[in-house]
């Protein structure tokens, strides 16, 4: 039976990427994914948002990591993915959140972050039609922008298998063969495949992949639901972020799509955990009227679809990246806490030093690490 | 171009208002849908597509795909569920639309909350009937239709019904049963109605989200739910498939019977199962000519009395045949068919191109069963019936919806029976055509009148032995069911009951005369005509063929049954074979004198919404190993408007013709919202309503 230099658990936002990275370097590489094609856990509930935007410094040079990537994406491999640079802007309504915005400049502005408060202004410019009343202001991050989700799986399942990565879909993990302390074999519902070195790539269900080696890590996914409008000719650019929460819930978020719809998302409050993917009837009159509420041109908008997806939270909303100290050979890359889209291109190239040559960025490795600390906060999610 | 005489429906008198479409002034009926009016002025392209600049015409006229969208008065809708109103500012929509700067702030409010104990999507005949049996044992139900009038694909059936008269209305036409139904249910205290109202989507926690009156929001919260969502129509993949002019049968139906436009002047109709046939005898009945029926397979699968009824008429239907493509300037202009091997392959050398401004789909139906699937995936009880459960007839339906009406009351814990003759009859009403038959028939003996039953398949249906006064007619056969053929026995007093009744047309009345060698016989005349008495005509018999002429002595009109009696002298020798007379000239139905044969499969539309063609998906399916149809997400098949209700059904025999084996193709995931609705609508800015 044939060895693989490396078995990667999941065809998802991080799996992907990290297969072309790891077969672009010559090694033999698999990806196990139980579904029946590539991108169809969370990559595809992923609204498209793509940003360095974050308060925390691993999360920040990922995230730059991220975007450096997939602005080489279209002139040097030739994959288009509907990437626009619209930026990311945060309106504020609200005195304590402006203040909290304009607190936060400094240290993103540190981390080498392109971000800057600008005047209502230029946030009606920017975004026509916005609600002009009570308007502070906002942050702009112009670097920052969005991209469609199953375009990018796309392109990289074709880089990958360009690579020679090998996809084995329908393809269940159900538990491996560890020998002195060391990974020896990947066991699934289709037989066992050999290696010398696994990544949990798994999303959702990465606490689950880490538990069949002894491993607990606390990723517990929570759930968003999202929609798409119908396509209409381009009316504004950046992702809009209402971080102001109601009675209801917390930040919402919403971004005009290249194929032309609107796409937008909420985080519900209280959170949803567990798997469920099923659209509840909520989310819509949670969702619409505060949409409205900011952007009243919205409203002739037509809602096309919805669809919920998981975010795989770990307690202090960082990602889990690296070794596995007990058994040789496991590398976990979970609990992105429905970031993983933004953050995975930008990993992939981290974790294949890691494993290739095993140099490990310090900035991110030490912070983001399986056993770090878990009880700090995020500050912007 | 409107239906101004029409032999079974009242044409349509109204207010008629003045309108506009891209600056000229047209005028149409007030109320009418907007697609309706702009066709009775001529126009069949509706807006022009992003991709390719292609026109788009009517398709689904249904709202349920998004191809009819027409700016009003500055916004996108779709026209065939717009009603006209006057002065309307009717554009054709160019690439997407550009959203109006309309930024004054409203207030929002959350959906208005209905609940019930059974909840029942679509007010067809299943819905109905359901609707009426749950009602009836004291449940509360709301049944919501995306239409105005309840009846579903009933109001749109001219022609009498088939089945037998105590349980499903048989003889009577499916409009005037559509009205009766409805009746029943609007005066039922038991049963709200949601009319005019879409269901987008069954959610988890148990709530159905309607887009209540095509205008607001609104949640209803059941216990149990039943899906009566009827059918699509199958799509059929060919080039120029996409082209202004080609759309389904129900369509047709739609613009034809429902709100008598005049939608063609000559069509070719795909599929030779009954909504195929039936859709070229509603054509005849709007003065639109038919060239053709064509149907891939070597036999009719439509019930055979239609076919000889359609036959009789005078079209013609070409079996082993398929439609090699349609070609027209931004229209349909011409259609061409050839016979096919028996790999379904095309003979170059058979093709036969057609003069047509229409080609009709009715290659048969897939049950839109999708609420039913989310109702399981949400774990509450849930039943389908009628189409969503079953393609059959209407008759069945309306049997299917009173049974599971008390299958539901029995999950909801009601001790109730049901009785073993209806499961019993809802089967045979659902039975395909059976055996076919020889007969021989003979003139009567003795002076006086006799029936003769051309009706040589079995198929569910009696209404023939139901209204005989001397219960002269009786079904006799192997099978003991209503499925077997009537034959007459006894007394006849030429009243003409069996001949008015028959949905086939297939039974006439003859008689010897004074005169030896000549007969008389009564046949029945579906259309409007200005025959008199002494008018010569061709006869034709049951097949179809013209077997010599008869003289016309006497006609009259039935009006119960809006059919006309023709008497008419004819050689004793025809007598027992006449069963009709030729509607349409055999000059309408020749086809052109060359042949077109420059057609590029690969050209074909799959996915109309997002104008994907079969070449595009081909090579995507190739070079990703496509397996799972939601890759195809990623060119945007299914991505559009209408969420795949066409294109997902001829997925499967794309790939599989690229060689993946159909039991590895996964299906795409479906999700809600069904329709699309505008964000003011869901958030309630029309106000509240308590």
């Amino acid at each position: 039976m044939k060895t693989y230099d490396v078995v990667i658990i999941g065809a998802g936002s991080v799996g992907l990427p990290l297969a072309h990275s790891l077969g672009a370097r010559g090694l033999s590489v698999v990806v196990v994914e139980k579904l029946p094609s590539v991108g169809q856990g969370q990559n595809k509930a992923a609204i498209g948002g793509i940003r360095a935007t974050h308060s925390d410094r691993a999360k920040i040079c990922i995230g730059n990591a991220s975007l450096d990537f997939i602005r080489r994406l279209k002139p040097e491999f030739g994959q288009d993915v509907d990437y626009l640079e619209g930026g990311y802007l945060f309106p504020a309504y609200d005195v304590n959140i402006a203040a909290n915005l304009k607190n936060l400049l400094p240290t993103q502005q540190s981390f080498g972050l392109n971000i800057n408060w600008i005047e209502p202004e230029e946030v009606r410019e920017r975004v026509p039609g916005i609600k002009a009343e009570g308007l502070l202001g906002g942050t702009f991050s112009p670097n920052d922008g969005h991209l469609s989700s199953l375009k990018l799986g796309g392109a990289f399942y074709r880089l990958a298998r360009q690579a020679g990565v090998e996809f084995l879909f329908e393809t269940e993990v159900v538990g491996f063969e560890v020998e002195k302390g060391k990974v020896r074999a990947v066991l699934t519902n289709r037989g066992e495949i050999n290696t010398g070195q696994v990544v949990n790539a798994a999303g959702g269900f990465g606490r689950e992949v880490g538990l069949m080696v002894g491993t607990d890590l606390p990723v517990y996914p929570d759930s968003h639901e999202a929609g798409i409008t119908e396509p209409v000719q381009p009316f504004f650019q950046p992702m809009i972020v209402d971080i102001q929460p109601d009675e209801h819930s917390d930040n919402y978020y919403f971004y005009q799509n290249v194929a032309g719809g609107v796409v937008f998302c909420i985080t519900p409050r209280p959170k949803r955990m567990g798997t469920d993917r099923r659209s509840t009837s909520e989310f819509l009159p949670m969702v619409i009227p505060r949409m409205l509420n900011l952007y009243p041109r919205l409203r002739n908008l037509k809602v096309r679809r919805v669809w919920r997806g998981l975010y795989p939270m770990t307690p202090d909303g960082k990602p889990i990246v690296g070794f596995d100290r007990d058994v040789e050979g496991f590398f976990h890359a979970i609990g992105m806490c429905g970031q993983g889209l933004m953050l995975g291109p930008g990993l992939a190239e981290m974790i294949t030093l890691a494993i290739a040559e095993g140099k490990e960025e310090p900035e991110v490795f030490e912070d983001l690490s399986p056993y770090r600390d878990f009880s700090g906060e995020e500050l912007l999610k | 171009m409107r239906i101004t005489k029409h032999p079974v429906l009242d044409v349509r008198d109204g207010k008629k208002v003045p309108f506009t479409f891209d600056g000229e002034t047209l005028m149409g009926y007030e109320g009418e849908m907007v697609s309706s009016a702009l066709f009775a002025n001529g126009i069949r392209s509706f807006s022009i597509h992003t991709v390719g600049d292609a026109p788009q015409g009517i398709f689904c006229a249904n709202g349920q795909c998004a191809q009819c969208t027409v700016i009003i008065n500055g916004q996108p809708v779709k026209s065939c569920i717009t009603p006209l109103r006057e002065g309307m500012k009717v554009k054709t929509l160019v690439h997407y639309p550009t959203l109006p700067e309309d930024d004054e702030w409203r207030p929002s409010f959350l959906p208005r909350e209905l609940s019930c104990q059974v909840l029942i999507i679509g007010g067809g005949p299943s819905g109905l009937t359901a609707s009426l049996e749950l009602a009836d044992l004291g449940f509360s139900v709301i049944l919501v239709d995306d239409k105005d009038r309840l009846g579903g694909k009933l109001v749109l059936q001219t022609h009498k019904f088939f089945g037998s008269m105590a349980d499903c209305y048989a003889g009577t036409r499916g409009t005037d049963i559509g009205h009766i139904l409805e009746e029943e249910v609007r005066k039922h205290e038991k049963i709200t109605i949601l009319a005019n109202s879409t269901v987008a989507g069954i959610y988890s926690d148990g709530k159905a989200g309607i887009y209540e009156d095509q205008a607001r929001y609104t949640h209803v919260s059941f216990e149990a739910l039943i899906v009566a969502t009827g059918a699509r129509e199958r799509s059929l993949i060919f080039p120029g498939n996409d082209l202004p002019g080609v759309y389904g049968a129900g369509a047709f139906q739609t613009l034809v019977n429902r709100d008598l436009v005049k939608s063609s002047e000559r069509v070719l109709i795909v599929g030779c199962g009954n909504v195929g046939l039936i859709g070229a005898y509603h054509a005849l009945q709007a003065g639109i000519s038919v060239v053709g029926i064509i149907d891939i397979a070597p036999q009719i699968s439509g019930y055979k009395v239609h076919a000889d009824k359609i036959k009789r008429m005078g079209v013609p239907i070409y079996l082993n045949h398929t439609i090699v493509g349609v070609t027209g300037d931004g229209k349909v202009e011409r259609a061409t068919i050839a016979q096919v091997d028996e790999h379904w392959n095309p003979l170059v050398e058979t093709a036969k191109t057609f003069a047509v401004d229409t080609v009709l789909i009715a290659v048969g139906l897939t049950s839109a069963d999708e609420f039913y699937t989310a109702g399981q995936e949400a774990n509450f009880p849930v039943l389908k019936t009628g189409d969503a459960q079953e393609i059959a007839e209407a008759s069945s339906a309306m049997m299917g919806g009173r049974i599971v009406g008390r299958q539901m009351a029995q999950i909801l814990g009601r001790e109730i029976d049901i009785p073993a003759e209806w499961l019993e009859k809802a089967e045979v009403l659902k039975s395909l055509p059976g055996e076919s038959f020889v007969r021989n028939h003979t003139l009567p003996k003795e002076d006086g009148w006799e029936p003769i039953l051309h009706c040589y398949q079995e198929i569910p249906c009696n209404p023939c032995t139901t209204v005989c006064t001397y219960d002269s007619i009786q079904l006799k056969g192997k099978l003991g069911t209503i499925m077997d053929l009537p034959h007459f026995e006894g007394r006849c007093i030429g009243c003409a009951k069996c001949v008015l009744i028959c949905p086939g047309l297939a039974i006439t009345l003859v008689r010897k005369t004074t005169e030896p060698g000549w007969a008389e016989v009564i046949l029945p005349h579906e259309f409007d005509h200005g025959y008199k008495a002494g008018n010569e005509l061709v006869l034709r018999d049951c097949d179809g063929n013209s077997i010599g002429t008869g003289t016309v002595t006497a006609t009259r009109f039935n009006k119960k049954h809006r059919t006309h009696l023709i008497t008419m002298t004819v050689p004793e020798a025809l007598a027992k074979d006449v069963v009709g007379i030729l509607v349409q000239d055999a000059s309408v139905v020749a086809p052109l004198e060359e042949a077109e044969l420059h057609h590029l499969p690969d050209n074909a539309i799959v996915c109309r919404c997002e104008r994907i063609s079969l070449g595009e998906i081909r090579e995507f399916v190739r070079e990703n190993q496509v397996k799972d149809l939601n890759q195809l997400k990623l060119p945007r098949v299914a991505m559009g408007a209408c969420g795949g209700k066409t294109c997902l059904d001829l997925l499967p025999r794309v790939l599989v013709q690229l060689g993946v084996p159909r039991q590895e193709i996964r299906p795409s995931s479906l999700r809600p919202l069904a329709v699309e609705i505008p964000m003011k609508a869901i958030a309630n800015q029309g106000g509240e309503i308590s």
